[in-house]
């Protein structure tokens, strides 16, 4: 699979990122880093404990990779959720359909990552 | 650029990813540091402030976000040497603005394109440079300003000293001479007022103090005899004729140093009791800076070698300027001389042109830097730097636990050794919630140790407590000293405290030791009467409004005397030794136990409803067999009542109850009451 390709499978914009970071190397390697990074988990955990400070911090990191890397439907999903988060102190069902938007936005993007780097 | 020249560039971000990133597109021209929080950032930079050229900065992190790293650095002066560039996902105008107003130079927003972050950095990183630059350049000006001036007075003086046949070193003389008296004399009085900067002009201006020589004749300046009257009133004049060039420089003569020269020009041969030329002014009305030339030109005079005289020793000279055979000066100025005239010596040896010049234009220029830019430069910062290296060398060699603390962020750093003897790292933030730390040190006594520091004043800044600290497992005592940190101004703040930590615990143990032995009967450990009775005391007048129920029981041992008589005295003091065993195994540690002496004891109990049970529980267990012999006790119990606050009341009735025991035959406890009272009075002394 080609980074193209891979950047295909995610929704996302591989011209933008390839217009910033200029090789697919350093794409690729940084895509592996997605796989490393733990603000997913995070923001998870997070909001199971409802700690929401927390959650709104790993929901931010989240989207700043996603924006780095363009990923864009993830970037989309984890927005959304950040700003759902931005300042809030309760925790409320309402944040479920959001998590699950980055979640099956997130796996997919996984799963496409790890095809590529061969994980 | 070879990879040890590179500039480091600080990176703030909780974001792995982020960090590298950027590391990534920066690495080849710079070296990069990360800090993963604010925290992280700003204990970096309070150890290497000096070393970071630039600053990328995230907002939103755990620990410490960006806005509050900027706040930190403005307080603690680093946001005017560390450009920072914010970097952040957040795109609202609001985040932005603030970061600017808090002292950000920039704002690259993500996604990170890697000819955007390379360029930003880079042109940034210039500007900055430039502007270092730049105050190096202000600084160099005002260095060369100073320099042609001090250039142009020393060429004119020595153009009169030349023609004067005097040594080149006249003018260095009296201008050293000049400051130096000057420092002297500020030192000892306020009187006339001369700040640093006028005590520099003064002394430049000394310098020009005999430019009207130019307009005596060769002849008569040269003269290797004395002067004719006529020639003398010529001499004399150059006073007159130097004030008369100063006067008559029409452009400059309102400059400060055109006026004190021309102070010192007109009246350096003023005499202090008015007989002096050309104006026969007297006392202080001849002007200070006047004063102080007439008397440095006369010293250099007589120590320096003339063709109509060999020099004259320091210590001479001084003799006859202070004995009034040169001349009439201000007293005061005759004291400062003497004061000085050891340092003279040593400093009129060592001058020599180029010296003199560089010495007084760098202080010059480090005056005015300290004048008119309140930012330190460069310059400062390294004897700043020079000046913490030696203290910390110090605090090491000598073997101390010495300590900083930093307010803001919260932080303690100790010396090399002193992390070591505690076992902890030399650098602790937030010690007040640092669990190992607050093992070592307890929370409490650190809270009221910072509490004490912050609340200490200005003048009274040193606090000193005694703490048990828990060192490598061993609970030990040691003394703190904090010396409090106020800034200067009116209304100072807090920022800090330095101080050290001492071992004391064998001081303390010793003192300990002596106190309780002091206390305490020697034979069975129990109190002694009088560490009872002052215990007793403090508990009786503390009691009055608490509704608390005391009793004092006293008793002695029946037929004590028959047991050293038949078992001999070694057997009696096994029984005192078994009784104070039985009492201190059946009173509570806040009971108190004493014996009175002999075979008297006392105590001293609080009790709740009644009392009754505990000393019938006491008295059974007292009254055991012990080998032999049958122990027996007589006990009186006296409980206080509200009206009872003296010990020796209560221990009266106490003392009554037993008398009652031992008249009905012995071996029994009874209570005090009030029909016993004059029983002791009446039936016991017959």
């Amino acid at each position: 699979m080609t980074v193209k390709e891979c950047y295909e499978k995610m929704g996302a914009d591989y011209d933008e990122v390839f217009a910033r970071l200029r090789t697919d190397e350093r794409i690729t390697k940084f895509l592996g880093k997605v796989l490393a990074d733990g603000s997913y988990d995070l923001l998870c955990s997070s909001l199971k404990e409802k700690n929401m400070p927390e959650a709104f911090r790993a929901a931010h990191t989240l989207k700043g990779v996603c924006m780095n890397l363009s990923l864009n439907k993830l970037y989309v999903s984890s927005e959304k959720l950040t700003e759902a988060l931005r300042g809030r102190e309760d925790y409320g069902d309402d944040l479920l359909p959001l998590l699950d938007g980055v979640k099956s936005d997130y796996e997919a993007a996984m799963s496409a990552i790890k095809e590529l780097v061969g994980a | 650029m070879k990879s040890k020249e590179k500039k480091k560039i600080l990176v703030v971000d909780d974001s792995e990813l982020n960090r590298s990133l950027l590391c990534d597109m920066l690495e080849d021209n710079f070296e990069i540091i990360e800090a993963e929080n604010g925290m992280q950032a700003v204990e970096i930079l309070h150890e290497r402030e000096l070393e970071i050229s630039l600053m990328l900065l995230d907002i939103v992190m755990p620990v410490m976000d960006g806005f509050e790293v900027l706040a930190t650095m403005n307080k603690q002066g680093w946001i005017k040497s560390i450009p920072v560039i914010m970097i952040s996902a957040e795109t609202g105008g609001a985040y932005i603005d603030r970061a600017y107003d808090l002292g950000a130079i920039d704002y690259i927003s993500r996604p990170f394109d890697e000819r955007t972050v390379k360029h930003r950095v880079a042109s940034n990183f210039l500007l900055t440079i430039k502007q270092k630059e730049m105050s190096e350049m202000l600084s160099n000006q005002i260095y060369e300003k100073e320099k042609d001036n001090s250039l142009m007075i020393e060429i004119l003086s020595h153009i009169v000293e030349f023609r004067n046949g005097e040594s080149g070193l006249h003018v260095l003389h009296v201008q050293a001479i000049t400051e130096m008296l000057l420092k002297e004399l500020a030192r000892k009085t306020d009187k006339y007022a001369i700040s640093t900067k006028e005590m520099r002009l003064i002394s430049n201006a000394a310098a020009l103090h005999d430019i009207g020589k130019i307009s005596v004749p060769n002849e008569i300046l040269n003269k290797p005899g004395r002067f004719t009257p006529e020639e003398f009133e010529i001499m004399k004049n150059h006073t007159v004729e130097g004030a008369k060039m100063l006067e008559n420089m029409t452009l400059r003569k309102d400059e400060a140093l055109v006026k004190a020269a021309y102070q010192i020009c007109r009246w350096h041969h003023e005499r202090y009791d008015g007989k002096g030329y050309p104006d026969g002014l007297k006392g202080d009305e001849i002007p200070i800076a006047a004063q102080v030339v007439a008397i440095a030109d006369v010293y250099d005079a007589l120590t320096s070698k003339r063709v109509y005289k060999p020099p004259f020793e320091p210590d001479a000279a001084v003799k006859m300027i202070i004995n009034g055979e040169c001349g009439a000066f201000n007293p005061l100025l005759l004291e400062c001389l003497n004061d000085i005239s050891e340092k003279l010596k040593h400093e009129l040896n060592v001058i020599s042109f180029g010296d003199a010049t560089e010495s007084s234009i760098q202080d010059t220029v480090k005056q005015m830097l300290k004048d008119d830019a309140p930012d330190a430069s460069d310059r400062s910062i390294r004897l700043l730097e020079k000046e913490r290296l030696k203290f910390k060398y110090l605090a090491d060699i000598s073997r101390e636990i010495t300590f900083e603390y930093n307010s803001l962020p919260e932080m303690i750093k100790l010396s090399e050794w002193g992390a070591e003897s505690l076992g902890t790292p030399i650098k602790i933030v937030n010690p007040l919630e640092d669990g190992e730390w607050t093992k070592i040190f307890p929370k409490d006594d650190l809270a009221l140790f910072l509490h004490k520091l912050k609340t200490s004043k200005p003048e009274a800044p040193i606090v000193i407590e005694r703490f048990q600290l828990n060192v490598h497992g061993e609970k030990k005592w040691y003394k703190v000293i904090g010396k409090a940190m106020w800034s200067d101004g009116e209304t100072p703040e807090f920022e800090g405290a330095i101080g050290k930590i001492v071992d004391v615990n064998d001081e303390t143990e010793a003192m300990e030791f002596l106190e309780q032995k002091a206390e305490t009967d020697s034979r069975t450990g129990l109190l002694n009467h009088n560490a009872a009775k002052s215990r007793i005391s403090r508990i009786l007048a503390n009691s009055k409004d608490k509704d608390k129920n005391y009793a004092l029981v006293i008793f002695d041992l029946d037929n004590f005397k028959k047991a050293n008589d038949v078992y001999g005295h070694l057997f009696g003091d096994e029984v005192l030794e078994v009784t104070a065993a039985r009492i201190k195994e059946n009173v509570r540690s806040t009971d108190i136990a004493a014996r009175l002496g002999g075979d008297e004891f006392i105590l001293f109990m609080e009790y709740k409803n009644t009392v009754k049970p505990l000393i019938d529980r006491i008295f059974k267990r007292l009254t055991v067999k012990y080998k032999d012999f049958d122990v027996g006790v007589s006990m009186g119990v006296a409980c206080a009542g509200r009206e009872d606050t003296e010990y020796d009341a209560l221990l009266y009735k106490a003392d009554t109850a037993m008398y009652v025991v031992k008249r009905d035959g012995k071996n029994s406890y009874a209570f005090y009451d009030d029909s016993m009272k004059n029983l002791l009075k009446n039936e016991k002394r017959q």
